[in-house]
Protein backbone atom coordinates (compact mmCIF):
# COMPACT_ATOMS: atom_id res chain seq x y z
CA UNK A 1 0.00 0.00 0.00
CA UNK A 2 1.45 3.50 -0.95
CA UNK A 3 2.25 5.81 1.46
CA UNK A 4 -1.30 8.14 0.46
CA UNK A 5 -3.49 4.95 0.47
CA UNK A 6 -2.46 4.15 3.74
CA UNK A 7 -2.83 8.01 4.75
CA UNK A 8 -6.58 7.60 2.92
CA UNK A 9 -7.80 4.78 4.91
CA UNK A 10 -6.82 6.10 8.40
CA UNK A 11 -8.70 9.22 7.54
CA UNK A 12 -11.63 7.24 6.17
CA UNK A 13 -10.90 5.70 9.97
CA UNK A 14 -11.03 9.03 11.54
CA UNK A 15 -13.80 10.17 9.98
CA UNK A 16 -16.21 7.45 10.66
CA UNK A 17 -14.79 7.00 14.53
CA UNK A 18 -15.76 11.26 15.17
CA UNK A 19 -18.53 10.81 13.29
CA UNK A 20 -19.72 7.67 15.15
CA UNK A 21 -19.46 9.87 18.17
CA UNK A 22 -21.18 12.93 17.14
CA UNK A 23 -23.92 10.45 15.88
CA UNK A 24 -24.04 8.78 19.31
CA UNK A 25 -24.04 11.61 21.81
CA UNK A 26 -26.41 13.00 19.87
CA UNK A 27 -28.70 10.48 20.14
CA UNK A 28 -28.37 10.33 23.70
CA UNK A 29 -28.53 13.94 24.49
CA UNK A 30 -31.91 13.49 23.03
CA UNK A 31 -33.21 10.88 24.70
CA UNK A 32 -31.59 11.93 28.04
CA UNK A 33 -33.85 15.44 26.99
CA UNK A 34 -36.68 13.56 26.64
CA UNK A 35 -36.72 11.67 30.37
CA UNK A 36 -35.93 14.85 31.56
CA UNK A 37 -32.29 14.78 32.61
CA UNK A 38 -31.39 18.08 31.64
CA UNK A 39 -27.99 17.89 33.02
CA UNK A 40 -27.00 14.65 31.56
CA UNK A 41 -28.67 15.62 27.72
CA UNK A 42 -26.49 18.97 27.95
CA UNK A 43 -23.27 17.29 29.26
CA UNK A 44 -23.75 14.94 26.14
CA UNK A 45 -24.73 17.83 23.84
CA UNK A 46 -21.21 19.30 24.57
CA UNK A 47 -19.35 16.04 24.19
CA UNK A 48 -21.26 16.06 20.48
CA UNK A 49 -19.89 19.40 19.74
CA UNK A 50 -16.76 18.56 20.59
CA UNK A 51 -17.11 15.51 17.80
CA UNK A 52 -18.33 17.60 15.21
CA UNK A 53 -15.14 19.86 15.53
CA UNK A 54 -12.97 17.16 15.48
CA UNK A 55 -14.49 15.39 12.71
CA UNK A 56 -14.59 19.07 10.73
CA UNK A 57 -11.15 18.98 11.36
CA UNK A 58 -10.42 15.53 10.04
CA UNK A 59 -12.55 16.44 7.06
CA UNK A 60 -10.18 18.95 6.04
CA UNK A 61 -7.34 16.47 6.23
CA UNK A 62 -9.48 14.31 4.16
CA UNK A 63 -10.13 17.04 0.86
CA UNK A 64 -7.49 15.86 -1.45
CA UNK A 65 -8.91 12.51 -2.47
CA UNK A 66 -11.82 10.71 -2.17
CA UNK A 67 -11.42 8.29 0.88
CA UNK A 68 -12.32 4.76 0.17
CA UNK A 69 -15.66 3.68 0.54
CA UNK A 70 -16.09 1.13 3.70
CA UNK A 71 -19.14 -0.73 4.81
CA UNK A 72 -19.62 -0.11 8.33
CA UNK A 73 -18.48 -4.02 9.07
CA UNK A 74 -15.37 -3.55 7.06
CA UNK A 75 -13.56 -1.04 9.76
CA UNK A 76 -10.32 -2.19 11.63
CA UNK A 77 -12.07 -2.44 14.75
CA UNK A 78 -13.95 -5.42 16.58
CA UNK A 79 -17.66 -4.27 17.49
CA UNK A 80 -18.36 -0.51 17.48
CA UNK A 81 -16.56 2.37 16.74
CA UNK A 82 -14.15 3.21 19.13
CA UNK A 83 -15.57 6.76 20.88
CA UNK A 84 -19.41 5.43 20.57
CA UNK A 85 -20.82 5.39 24.10
CA UNK A 86 -21.73 2.12 24.84
CA UNK A 87 -25.59 1.62 25.31
CA UNK A 88 -24.76 -1.03 28.54
CA UNK A 89 -23.53 2.47 30.30
CA UNK A 90 -26.32 4.24 29.64
CA UNK A 91 -29.81 4.95 31.74
CA UNK A 92 -32.73 7.43 32.10
CA UNK A 93 -31.12 7.50 36.03
CA UNK A 94 -27.58 8.65 35.03
CA UNK A 95 -26.17 11.20 36.87
CA UNK A 96 -23.49 13.49 35.55
CA UNK A 97 -20.76 11.60 37.07
CA UNK A 98 -21.66 8.49 34.96
CA UNK A 99 -21.88 10.73 32.35
CA UNK A 100 -18.65 11.67 32.54
CA UNK A 101 -17.20 8.74 33.61
CA UNK A 102 -18.52 7.11 30.38
CA UNK A 103 -17.22 10.45 28.14
CA UNK A 104 -13.71 9.67 29.67
CA UNK A 105 -13.94 5.51 28.83
CA UNK A 106 -14.45 6.94 25.13
CA UNK A 107 -11.82 9.17 24.54
CA UNK A 108 -9.38 6.76 26.16
CA UNK A 109 -10.65 4.26 24.16
CA UNK A 110 -10.38 6.83 20.49
CA UNK A 111 -6.57 7.60 22.36
CA UNK A 112 -5.72 4.27 21.99
CA UNK A 113 -7.00 3.58 18.19
CA UNK A 114 -5.22 6.33 17.15
CA UNK A 115 -1.98 5.88 19.36
CA UNK A 116 -2.14 1.86 17.88
CA UNK A 117 -2.50 3.27 14.40
CA UNK A 118 0.72 5.04 14.71
CA UNK A 119 2.64 2.61 16.10
CA UNK A 120 1.79 -0.11 13.22
CA UNK A 121 1.71 2.21 9.81
CA UNK A 122 4.97 2.15 7.82
CA UNK A 123 3.77 5.42 6.69
CA UNK A 124 5.69 8.29 8.19
CA UNK A 125 2.69 11.14 7.25
CA UNK A 126 0.41 8.72 8.51
CA UNK A 127 1.85 7.97 11.88
CA UNK A 128 2.53 11.58 12.13
CA UNK A 129 -1.19 12.62 12.24
CA UNK A 130 -2.40 9.47 13.83
CA UNK A 131 -0.26 9.96 16.94
CA UNK A 132 -1.49 14.10 16.89
CA UNK A 133 -4.97 12.99 17.05
CA UNK A 134 -3.91 10.55 19.88
CA UNK A 135 -2.55 13.54 21.71
CA UNK A 136 -5.62 15.64 20.85
CA UNK A 137 -7.69 12.31 22.78
CA UNK A 138 -5.53 12.42 26.34
CA UNK A 139 -6.14 16.43 26.05
CA UNK A 140 -9.60 15.99 26.38
CA UNK A 141 -9.39 13.01 28.45
CA UNK A 142 -7.21 14.62 30.74
CA UNK A 143 -9.85 17.98 30.85
CA UNK A 144 -12.93 15.32 31.47
CA UNK A 145 -10.84 13.79 34.90
CA UNK A 146 -10.39 16.98 36.30
CA UNK A 147 -14.40 17.57 36.06
CA UNK A 148 -14.51 14.19 37.01
CA UNK A 149 -12.28 14.90 40.27
CA UNK A 150 -14.47 17.86 41.55
CA UNK A 151 -17.76 15.46 41.69
CA UNK A 152 -19.44 14.02 44.42
CA UNK A 153 -19.47 10.16 44.21
CA UNK A 154 -22.45 8.16 42.70
CA UNK A 155 -25.34 8.34 45.11
CA UNK A 156 -25.80 4.73 46.08
CA UNK A 157 -29.55 5.34 45.41
CA UNK A 158 -29.29 6.87 42.32
CA UNK A 159 -31.24 4.21 40.08
CA UNK A 160 -34.22 4.40 42.73
CA UNK A 161 -37.09 5.44 40.94
CA UNK A 162 -39.90 7.17 43.50
CA UNK A 163 -42.09 6.16 40.22
CA UNK A 164 -40.66 2.88 39.41
CA UNK A 165 -41.31 1.99 35.23
CA UNK A 166 -42.62 -1.73 36.08
CA UNK A 167 -46.08 -2.29 36.40
CA UNK A 168 -48.20 -2.07 39.43
CA UNK A 169 -50.44 -4.18 38.42
CA UNK B 1 -24.16 11.58 -10.63
CA UNK B 2 -25.59 12.22 -7.29
CA UNK B 3 -23.65 11.13 -3.65
CA UNK B 4 -25.11 7.70 -2.32
CA UNK B 5 -26.84 8.50 0.67
CA UNK B 6 -25.42 8.06 3.86
CA UNK B 7 -27.38 6.15 6.65
CA UNK B 8 -28.75 9.23 8.54
CA UNK B 9 -30.80 10.16 5.08
CA UNK B 10 -32.44 6.93 6.27
CA UNK B 11 -33.59 7.84 9.16
CA UNK B 12 -36.78 10.28 9.44
CA UNK B 13 -36.93 13.73 11.23
CA UNK B 14 -38.98 11.89 14.11
CA UNK B 15 -37.22 11.53 17.32
CA UNK B 16 -37.31 7.77 18.90
CA UNK B 17 -38.90 8.12 22.45
CA UNK B 18 -37.29 4.88 23.62
CA UNK B 19 -35.48 4.83 27.06
CA UNK B 20 -31.70 5.64 27.14
CA UNK B 21 -29.73 3.14 26.55
CA UNK B 22 -32.11 1.44 24.74
CA UNK B 23 -30.90 -2.07 22.55
CA UNK B 24 -33.30 -0.81 19.55
CA UNK B 25 -31.58 2.15 18.86
CA UNK B 26 -28.77 0.04 17.78
CA UNK B 27 -31.07 -1.79 15.58
CA UNK B 28 -32.56 1.47 13.94
CA UNK B 29 -28.95 2.46 13.35
CA UNK B 30 -28.02 -0.91 11.97
CA UNK B 31 -31.05 -0.99 9.36
CA UNK B 32 -30.12 3.02 8.32
CA UNK B 33 -26.63 1.68 7.84
CA UNK B 34 -27.31 -1.56 6.28
CA UNK B 35 -29.98 0.36 3.54
CA UNK B 36 -27.19 3.05 2.76
CA UNK B 37 -24.53 0.26 2.27
CA UNK B 38 -26.93 -1.78 -0.42
CA UNK B 39 -27.82 1.50 -1.56
CA UNK B 40 -31.70 0.61 -1.50
CA UNK B 41 -33.85 3.25 -2.44
CA UNK B 42 -36.18 4.66 -0.52
CA UNK B 43 -38.97 4.76 -2.36
CA UNK B 44 -38.77 1.09 -2.97
CA UNK B 45 -38.15 -0.04 0.57
CA UNK B 46 -41.07 -0.81 2.83
CA UNK B 47 -41.25 -1.16 6.61
CA UNK B 48 -43.87 -3.42 8.12
CA UNK B 49 -43.59 -3.52 12.21
CA UNK B 50 -46.73 -4.80 15.14
CA UNK B 51 -47.35 -3.37 18.21
CA UNK B 52 -44.41 -2.57 20.86
CA UNK B 53 -41.63 -0.54 21.76
CA UNK B 54 -39.86 -2.12 18.81
CA UNK B 55 -42.06 -2.10 16.13
CA UNK B 56 -42.52 1.68 16.79
CA UNK B 57 -38.87 1.82 14.41
CA UNK B 58 -40.61 2.37 10.98
CA UNK B 59 -41.49 5.63 11.78
CA UNK B 60 -37.94 6.66 12.53
CA UNK B 61 -36.95 5.85 9.09
CA UNK B 62 -37.51 7.68 6.06
CA UNK B 63 -38.94 5.01 3.58
CA UNK B 64 -42.15 3.51 3.59
CA UNK B 65 -43.95 2.10 6.65
CA UNK B 66 -46.68 0.58 8.08
CA UNK B 67 -47.00 0.04 11.84
CA UNK B 68 -49.65 -2.54 11.71
CA UNK B 69 -51.63 -4.27 14.29
CA UNK B 70 -49.36 -6.14 17.47
CA UNK B 71 -48.59 -9.57 16.18
CA UNK B 72 -49.91 -9.06 12.35
CA UNK B 73 -46.55 -7.09 10.48
CA UNK B 74 -45.46 -10.59 8.80
CA UNK B 75 -49.27 -10.93 7.23
CA UNK B 76 -49.07 -7.62 6.13
CA UNK B 77 -45.50 -7.52 4.89
CA UNK B 78 -45.87 -11.02 3.25
CA UNK B 79 -49.20 -9.70 1.19
CA UNK B 80 -47.60 -6.95 -0.02
CA UNK B 81 -44.69 -8.57 -1.29
CA UNK B 82 -46.64 -11.15 -3.04
CA UNK B 83 -48.60 -7.59 -4.74
CA UNK B 84 -45.11 -5.63 -5.19
CA UNK B 85 -42.28 -8.59 -5.34
CA UNK B 86 -39.99 -5.28 -6.97
CA UNK B 87 -40.16 -3.85 -3.10
CA UNK B 88 -37.86 -4.37 -0.66
CA UNK B 89 -39.87 -5.53 2.26
CA UNK B 90 -38.42 -5.83 6.03
CA UNK B 91 -40.61 -6.53 9.00
CA UNK B 92 -39.70 -5.65 12.43
CA UNK B 93 -41.35 -6.20 15.76
CA UNK B 94 -40.87 -7.72 19.35
CA UNK B 95 -40.64 -11.02 20.90
CA UNK B 96 -44.24 -10.55 22.82
CA UNK B 97 -45.26 -9.47 18.76
CA UNK B 98 -43.76 -11.89 16.85
CA UNK B 99 -43.57 -15.21 19.47
CA UNK B 100 -46.70 -14.57 21.27
CA UNK B 101 -49.26 -12.90 19.56
CA UNK B 102 -47.93 -13.35 16.26
CA UNK B 103 -46.46 -16.97 17.09
CA UNK B 104 -48.57 -18.13 14.58
CA UNK B 105 -48.14 -16.38 11.35
CA UNK B 106 -44.22 -16.61 12.51
CA UNK B 107 -44.71 -20.47 12.27
CA UNK B 108 -45.89 -19.78 8.44
CA UNK B 109 -43.58 -17.17 7.46
CA UNK B 110 -40.90 -19.52 8.04
CA UNK B 111 -42.70 -22.43 6.12
CA UNK B 112 -44.27 -20.15 3.00
CA UNK B 113 -41.15 -18.43 2.34
CA UNK B 114 -42.11 -15.61 0.87
CA UNK B 115 -38.92 -12.88 -0.13
CA UNK B 116 -38.78 -10.73 2.64
CA UNK B 117 -36.60 -9.97 6.18
CA UNK B 118 -37.93 -10.39 9.53
CA UNK B 119 -36.17 -9.07 12.29
CA UNK B 120 -37.54 -9.75 16.15
CA UNK B 121 -36.09 -7.54 18.37
CA UNK B 122 -35.49 -9.70 21.26
CA UNK B 123 -35.29 -8.62 25.33
CA UNK B 124 -37.51 -10.91 26.42
CA UNK B 125 -39.71 -8.51 28.08
CA UNK B 126 -42.89 -6.66 26.90
CA UNK B 127 -41.51 -3.51 27.09
CA UNK B 128 -43.81 -1.08 26.03
CA UNK B 129 -46.68 -2.34 28.73
CA UNK B 130 -44.52 -1.95 31.36
CA UNK B 131 -42.42 -4.95 31.83
CA UNK B 132 -44.48 -8.30 31.60
CA UNK B 133 -42.88 -11.47 31.00
CA UNK B 134 -43.26 -12.90 27.36
CA UNK B 135 -42.15 -15.78 25.57
CA UNK B 136 -38.65 -15.35 26.00
CA UNK B 137 -38.70 -14.11 29.54
CA UNK B 138 -36.16 -16.44 31.67
CA UNK B 139 -38.31 -19.41 34.05
CA UNK B 140 -37.42 -17.38 36.85
CA UNK B 141 -37.16 -13.73 36.07
CA UNK B 142 -38.91 -12.84 38.97
CA UNK B 143 -38.84 -8.62 38.72
CA UNK B 144 -42.49 -8.61 37.56
CA UNK B 145 -45.29 -8.65 39.96
CA UNK B 146 -47.46 -10.63 37.86
CA UNK B 147 -45.12 -13.48 38.04
CA UNK B 148 -43.25 -12.81 41.04
CA UNK B 149 -41.98 -16.07 41.15
CA UNK B 150 -40.62 -16.19 37.44
CA UNK B 151 -42.90 -17.17 34.67
CA UNK B 152 -42.46 -20.93 35.27
CA UNK B 153 -42.53 -21.78 31.70
CA UNK B 154 -39.41 -22.93 29.51
CA UNK B 155 -38.33 -19.83 27.36
CA UNK B 156 -39.40 -20.23 23.18
CA UNK B 157 -36.30 -20.99 21.53
CA UNK B 158 -36.82 -18.73 18.10
CA UNK B 159 -34.07 -20.39 16.04
CA UNK B 160 -35.30 -24.25 16.78
CA UNK B 161 -38.83 -22.85 16.21
CA UNK B 162 -37.76 -21.38 13.08
CA UNK B 163 -35.79 -24.17 11.86
CA UNK B 164 -38.01 -26.40 12.57
CA UNK B 165 -41.01 -24.32 10.64
CA UNK B 166 -38.76 -24.07 7.18
CA UNK B 167 -36.93 -21.54 7.43
CA UNK B 168 -33.16 -21.49 5.23
CA UNK B 169 -31.94 -18.30 6.50
CA UNK B 170 -31.38 -17.91 10.68
CA UNK B 171 -28.89 -15.30 11.98
CA UNK B 172 -28.28 -14.01 15.37
CA UNK B 173 -26.86 -10.38 16.23
CA UNK B 174 -26.70 -8.74 19.38
CA UNK B 175 -27.54 -4.45 19.96
CA UNK B 176 -24.36 -4.26 21.42
CA UNK B 177 -22.45 -4.67 18.09
CA UNK B 178 -25.00 -2.67 15.55
CA UNK B 179 -22.40 -2.83 12.51
CA UNK B 180 -22.74 -7.05 12.83
CA UNK B 181 -26.72 -6.19 12.69
CA UNK B 182 -25.89 -4.48 9.53
CA UNK B 183 -23.73 -6.93 8.07
CA UNK B 184 -26.33 -9.51 9.00
CA UNK B 185 -29.38 -7.31 7.51
CA UNK B 186 -27.55 -6.62 4.52
CA UNK B 187 -27.10 -10.03 3.85
CA UNK B 188 -30.61 -11.07 4.48
CA UNK B 189 -31.94 -8.63 2.65
CA UNK B 190 -30.01 -10.16 -0.52
CA UNK B 191 -30.63 -13.73 0.31
CA UNK B 192 -33.27 -14.59 -1.70
CA UNK B 193 -36.43 -16.09 0.41
CA UNK B 194 -37.20 -15.70 4.10
CA UNK B 195 -34.71 -14.44 5.70
CA UNK B 196 -35.19 -14.56 9.97
CA UNK B 197 -32.95 -12.05 11.96
CA UNK B 198 -32.85 -12.72 15.57
CA UNK B 199 -31.32 -9.66 17.62
CA UNK B 200 -30.70 -9.81 21.08
CA UNK B 201 -32.00 -6.08 21.73
CA UNK B 202 -31.32 -5.20 25.77
CA UNK B 203 -34.29 -3.53 27.68
CA UNK B 204 -32.09 -1.52 30.14
CA UNK B 205 -35.36 -0.15 31.78
CA UNK B 206 -36.96 -3.41 33.04
CA UNK B 207 -34.27 -5.78 32.81
CA UNK B 208 -30.77 -4.52 33.98
CA UNK B 209 -29.20 -7.37 34.26
CA UNK B 210 -29.51 -7.82 30.14
CA UNK B 211 -26.16 -5.53 30.49
CA UNK B 212 -24.61 -8.69 31.30
CA UNK B 213 -25.09 -10.01 27.80
CA UNK B 214 -22.00 -8.04 26.74
CA UNK B 215 -19.59 -10.30 28.22
CA UNK B 216 -21.43 -13.54 27.18
CA UNK B 217 -22.37 -13.04 23.36
CA UNK B 218 -20.19 -13.99 21.14
CA UNK B 219 -19.23 -14.43 17.28
CA UNK B 220 -20.08 -18.06 16.24
CA UNK B 221 -16.52 -18.53 14.45
CA UNK B 222 -17.90 -21.58 11.84
CA UNK B 223 -19.44 -21.27 8.59
CA UNK B 224 -22.90 -21.70 8.62
CA UNK B 225 -24.61 -25.00 9.13
CA UNK B 226 -26.72 -25.76 6.02
CA UNK B 227 -27.44 -29.23 7.06
CA UNK B 228 -31.02 -29.11 8.70
CA UNK B 229 -29.78 -32.12 11.41
CA UNK B 230 -26.95 -30.35 12.46
CA UNK B 231 -28.49 -26.96 13.16
CA UNK B 232 -30.97 -29.11 15.14
CA UNK B 233 -28.92 -30.01 17.25
CA UNK B 234 -26.73 -26.55 17.55
CA UNK B 235 -29.97 -24.72 17.72
CA UNK B 236 -31.29 -26.76 21.08
CA UNK B 237 -28.23 -27.73 23.05
CA UNK B 238 -26.92 -23.88 22.17
CA UNK B 239 -26.94 -20.66 24.76
CA UNK B 240 -29.12 -18.92 22.63
CA UNK B 241 -25.63 -16.24 22.69
CA UNK B 242 -23.77 -16.81 19.76
CA UNK B 243 -24.40 -14.32 17.23
CA UNK B 244 -23.83 -14.93 13.07
CA UNK B 245 -25.50 -16.43 10.41
CA UNK B 246 -26.22 -19.68 11.76
CA UNK B 247 -27.80 -21.83 9.27
CA UNK B 248 -28.28 -21.29 5.76
CA UNK B 249 -29.74 -23.13 2.53
CA UNK B 250 -31.74 -21.47 0.56
CA UNK B 251 -34.77 -23.40 -1.51
CA UNK B 252 -37.23 -21.50 -3.98
CA UNK B 253 -39.28 -18.88 -2.41
CA UNK B 254 -42.75 -18.74 -2.66
CA UNK B 255 -44.96 -17.93 -4.42
CA UNK B 256 -43.48 -20.64 -6.93
CA UNK B 257 -42.85 -19.44 -10.47
CA UNK B 258 -44.66 -21.87 -13.26
CA UNK B 259 -43.11 -22.41 -16.68
CA UNK B 260 -46.28 -22.11 -17.98
CA UNK B 261 -47.37 -18.43 -18.32
CA UNK B 262 -50.62 -17.50 -17.68
CA UNK B 263 -52.70 -17.54 -20.56
CA UNK B 264 -53.70 -14.40 -22.74
CA UNK B 265 -57.08 -13.73 -23.54
CA UNK B 266 -56.56 -14.39 -27.29
CA UNK B 267 -55.74 -17.89 -26.58
CA UNK B 268 -58.59 -18.11 -23.89
CA UNK B 269 -60.72 -16.60 -26.56
CA UNK B 270 -59.82 -19.46 -28.97
CA UNK B 271 -60.25 -22.65 -26.15
CA UNK B 272 -63.58 -21.45 -26.34
CA UNK B 273 -64.71 -20.49 -29.61
CA UNK B 274 -67.12 -22.92 -30.86
C1 LIG C 1 -54.36 -7.04 20.22
C2 LIG C 1 -53.49 -6.41 21.25
N1 LIG C 1 -53.24 -7.07 22.40
C3 LIG C 1 -52.42 -6.53 23.33
C4 LIG C 1 -51.85 -5.30 23.12
C5 LIG C 1 -50.99 -4.70 24.21
N2 LIG C 1 -49.59 -4.70 23.86
C6 LIG C 1 -48.99 -3.63 23.27
S1 LIG C 1 -47.36 -3.86 23.00
C7 LIG C 1 -47.41 -5.41 23.70
C8 LIG C 1 -46.18 -6.27 23.85
C9 LIG C 1 -44.95 -5.64 23.33
O1 LIG C 1 -43.84 -6.46 23.59
P1 LIG C 1 -42.77 -6.81 22.49
O2 LIG C 1 -43.43 -7.19 21.22
O3 LIG C 1 -41.83 -7.78 23.05
O4 LIG C 1 -42.07 -5.41 22.17
P2 LIG C 1 -41.20 -4.41 23.06
O5 LIG C 1 -42.18 -3.35 23.52
O6 LIG C 1 -40.60 -5.16 24.20
O7 LIG C 1 -40.18 -3.89 22.10
C10 LIG C 1 -48.70 -5.73 24.12
C11 LIG C 1 -49.07 -6.98 24.77
C12 LIG C 1 -52.15 -4.65 21.90
N3 LIG C 1 -51.61 -3.46 21.60
N4 LIG C 1 -52.95 -5.22 20.99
Amino acid sequence: MTGSAELQRFLAHAVELEEEAMTRYQELAEALRAHNNLMVAEFFESMAEEAAKHLAEVREAATDDALPRLAPWEFDWPAEAPESASYEAVHYRMDLRQALELALANERSAGAFYAEFAAATDDEATARLAASYADEEAEHARRLQERLNELPPTSPSQFEDDDPAHSPE
Amino acid sequence: MNAPLKPKDYKSGIKPIWCPGCGHYSVLNAVAKAMAALELSRDDTVLVSGIGCSSRLPAYTDSYGFHGVHGRGLAVAQGLKVARPDLTVITLGGDGDGFSIGGNHFLHACRRNVDITYIVMDNEVYGMTKGQASPTTPIDWDSSKLTPHGPGVRPFKPAAVALATGAPWIARGYSGNPNQIARLLSEAIQHKGFSFLHVLSQCITYCPEQTDWKAIVHEREAEPLTDASEAAALFFAESGFETGLLYHQPRAPWPPQHEQQPASLDDIAERLRV
